[in-house]
């Protein structure tokens, strides 16, 4: 259970992370486009 | 992750209290301590949003005109000050409530900062409903600016307990997430105006209400998961070293005692000049890029330049916090300051020659540089002042982001300014301010450098 509990919560931190940084990774990109 | 528990955790957990008391939260003998980075996140992330509340500005202009300003819609200068509210808050809340913080423990403490941030946001929403500009600065301003630096510091001297082998990469981690928050917050505040657009309301007013309740939720699911390390608790197979460092303590200082020794205000001191150089170049990244290569940069670059800074400064938070834990905090700062000096050096050379690629690569390590002084700092703390009152101690150090706030962009704006009106062509006039910056931050080489141990007679009488 506390495995469980400490994945959910990574994933509930990472997913939200990993989203904004490759949003802004995307327009970033266009610098150099 | 294997712990090593004292009998001590059992009595301390049996002592009952409520949900969010300190006594409650001492975690289990299963429990891992790399859970605490990931609830430190989980309200870094959420008050990181403030690098993002212009995504808010013009919308806020348009309240009543919709497509354009009306006549009585807030003027673009009068919502512009929110902002600067809730980073003054932030400092002055850090800095008030940070012995509240150590007493209360990280549980309550993340709770109320969810409470005041969350509760900002809606606080803010009625002022938008009402259209009272008071409401919105006490809501947002005050009341999230608050809950801004008690979430700030509420993590901190947490993880400082749980990673005595790598407190850098720890509050790192943590405080990475201050800087990726913007990158979260800004896609979705303008994904939550466009779902709650309608003929008759731009949306603002339903972003608000969603995001306050969005980021209560999930800075409460960090409150939760938050655990203190049972008394007497060290990684498993971790000794102190016998032979510590110079500048690392195993004793503690007060914070009444901390902030009268002058370790305290070269750090302030260190701080201050760091971030001065880093955040006023943060603000005018975007018109600096397009003037000093007139014609080659267009605006939508110049925003994919300024996104590409944000990444550095998250990223440069975990990774020279990280590399402050192998190669010290002190000499981290001076890899800071040199490497500082010579990147903002090079500046108008880089610019005269026309390199936008290098021109972009310096400004990233600056910026990075600017995150990692934000990170390294609780480690710097520690080592210097021990863990009793870290959080507390870092609440006070905060005053000097927010007089960096204010010296940054007055220094880089005001400066560009007289360059332009005395005549020197746009694409120069930032020499002069690079070179302020390179002489700011030998100030801060200097403070560095005189970082002393703090004298015996400053610690705490009770090192248990």
């Amino acid at each position: 259970m506390a495995k469980l509990k400490f994945y959910v919560l990574w994933l509930i931190v990472g997913v939200p992370l990993v989203w904004g940084v490759s949003k802004t990774l995307q327009s970033a990109l266009k610098l150099f486009q | 992750m294997s712990t090593t528990h004292p009998a001590g955790s059992a009595a301390a957990n049996a002592i009952s209290g409520g949900f969010l008391d300190k006594s409650r939260t001492v975690a289990p003998h299963d429990y891992n301590r790399f859970t605490v980075p990931a609830a430190a996140l989980a309200v870094h992330l959420c008050i990181g949003q403030v690098y993002a509340f212009s995504t808010y500005n013009l919308p806020l202009t348009k309240l009543i005109g919709l497509t354009q300003s009306a006549s009585d819609d807030w003027s673009l200068v009068a919502i512009g000050w929110i902002f600067s509210t809730a980073i003054l808050f932030l400092g002055l809340s850090a800095a008030l409530f940070g012995r509240w913080v150590e007493s209360a423990g990280p549980r309550k403490a993340m709770f109320v900062a969810a409470a005041c941030f969350g509760g900002g946001f809606l606080v803010g929403a009625v002022g938008i409903y009402l259209h009272q500009l008071w409401i919105l600065f006490l809501g947002y301003g005050v009341l999230g600016g608050c809950g801004l630096g008690i979430g700030y510091i509420s993590p901190v001297s947490t993880l400082i307990k749980w990673f005595p082998d790598r407190p850098g990469m720890a509050t790192g981690m943590a405080i990475m997430g201050f800087g990726g928050g913007a990158m979260i917050a800004a896609p979705l505040s303008i994904f939550l105006m466009d779902h709650f657009k309608t003929s008759t309301d731009n949306g603002v007013l339903g972003a608000f209400v969603a995001m306050g309740v969005l980021y209560f939720l999930f800075m409460s699911i960090g409150a939760i998961s938050v655990r203190i390390p049972p008394t007497g608790w060290k990684p498993a197979g971790w000794n102190p070293s016998a032979h510590p460092k110079k500048l690392v303590t195993h004793a503690h200082v007060h914070v009444d005692v901390a902030w009268k020794t002058r370790q305290f205000w070269f750090l302030w001191g260190i701080l201050c000049m760091n971030v001065t150089a880093g955040i006023g170049v943060l603000g005018q990244a975007s018109p600096m890029i397009q003037e000093i290569f007139t014609g080659r940069v267009s605006p939508a670059s110049a925003a994919s330049f300024v996104g590409l800074l944000s990444l550095f400064n998250m990223g440069g938070r975990f990774f020279w916090a990280s590399v402050s834990d192998y190669i010290g905090r002190r000499n981290t700062y001076f890899v800071f300051f040199l490497l500082g000096i010579a990147l903002y050096a090079s500046v108008p050379t880089l610019g005269s020659l026309g390199t936008i690629p290098w021109f972009v690569i310096a400004f990233g390590v600056i910026l990075s540089m600017y995150g990692g002084g934000f990170a390294t700092i609780p480690a710097y703390l520690r080592d210097l002042f021990g863990t009793m009152h870290v959080g507390a101690i870092h609440g006070r150090l905060l005053t000097a982001w927010a007089a960096a706030g204010v010296l940054g962009p007055v220094l880089v704006n005001y400066i560009r300014k007289f360059q332009i009106d005395s005549g020197v062509p746009k694409a120069q006039a930032y020499s002069v301010t690079m070179y302020i910056m390179c002489a700011l931050l030998l100030i801060g080489f200097i403070c560095n450098l005189l970082v002393k141990p703090v004298d015996a007679q400053h610690h705490h009488a009770d090192n248990s």
